[in-house]
């Protein structure tokens, strides 16, 4: 699994979010890298890519709507940075679409949505909590 | 080159290393080397522009960039494929984007290119034969390497 306890950042309901997303992602890694036969497994992939693609909009809709409520200082930093996600993973669904789902290029948008995500939400999103926490919120 | 350089790809890595695998890599000793050739495993270079400019390479050996991934995925990996390549791209990506975020507080405003990721040796002279910088970094998991190759 690729959840660990240190990533959460203390609010109940995003750290529930998170988990859920590591868990999907986890899932995803672990089907995109088992011994199974890549065509007989592609249907999985297909449908695993595009429940991700609409979970990690939803995700990063309401945990902007969040930080809106609680006057986040660094919410647009913070958009900017789901923005640049979301177009890196448009970027991949176009490829995948012209040059049909690969096992290389599925296996390195695998990579790099693992290594972003452990980052975005071992970093980025742990100064949510640290707000929050300083303003003597729900720690 | 100036120590700042230096500093910042080391405090970024250091930062990096600690989310990821939670590991701190100590420094070893800082060298110059005549060029940016290195002869660990799997390769990344981040070209870097704007008030820099040049290059800084990562050299990681390959069980070193297994275990990481490892760490990371929970899943088992026994060879360095696209999936564990993007991976280590994408951690060095981070680590330069995170460097010149530091490297902006001493006034210096750059931006980095997409990583190459190059598996096998990498062998590349910096232009106009300047000197570059290797800094080693040791951690439990193994040995690699950051060389630093940037002007203003």
């Amino acid at each position: 699994m690729m959840w660990k306890d240190k990533y959460k950042i203390g609010i109940d309901a995003i750290d529930k979010q998170h988990e859920e997303l590591f868990g999907h992602v986890s899932n995803f890694t672990q089907t995109i890298r088992n011994e199974e036969n890549w065509e007989a497994k592609l249907d999985k992939v297909k449908e695993t890519m595009a429940f991700m693609k609409d979970y990690v909009v939803t995700h990063f809709n309401e945990e902007e709507a969040y930080q809106e409520k609680i006057n986040y200082p660094y919410l647009e930093e913070h958009r900017e940075a789901h923005t640049k996600f979301k177009e890196s993973v448009n970027d991949y669904v176009k490829l995948f679409e012209e040059e049909g789902f690969t096992e290389e290029r599925i296996q390195e948008f695998g990579g790099k949505l693992m290594t972003w995500l452990i980052m975005h939400v071992g970093n980025m999103d742990q100064k949510i909590g640290e707000y929050v926490r300083d303003k003597g919120g729900q720690a | 080159m100036k120590s700042e350089y230096v500093n910042s790809f080391y405090a970024a890595t250091k930062n990096v290393f600690q989310l990821l695998v939670d590991m701190e890599p100590k420094r070893g000793d800082l060298k110059v080397v005549n060029n940016l050739s290195n002869d660990k495993d799997a390769n990344v270079e981040l070209g870097v522009k704007g008030d820099l400019k040049g290059m800084v390479l990562f050299s990681f050996p390959k069980n070193m960039t297994l275990e990481m991934v490892k760490i990371m995925s929970g899943m088992e990996m026994d060879k360095i494929d696209n999936f564990a390549s993007s991976a280590l791209g994408e951690i060095a990506n981070i680590i330069g984007g995170n460097a010149l975020t530091l490297l902006s507080e001493h006034n210096y405003t750059c931006d980095i290119d997409p990583p190459q990721i190059y598996i096998g040796n990498y062998n590349r002279s910096p232009v106009e034969n300047e000197k570059a910088l290797q800094l080693p970094l040791l951690t439990p998991i193994g040995e690699f390497d950051i060389t630093i190759f940037l002007k203003e």
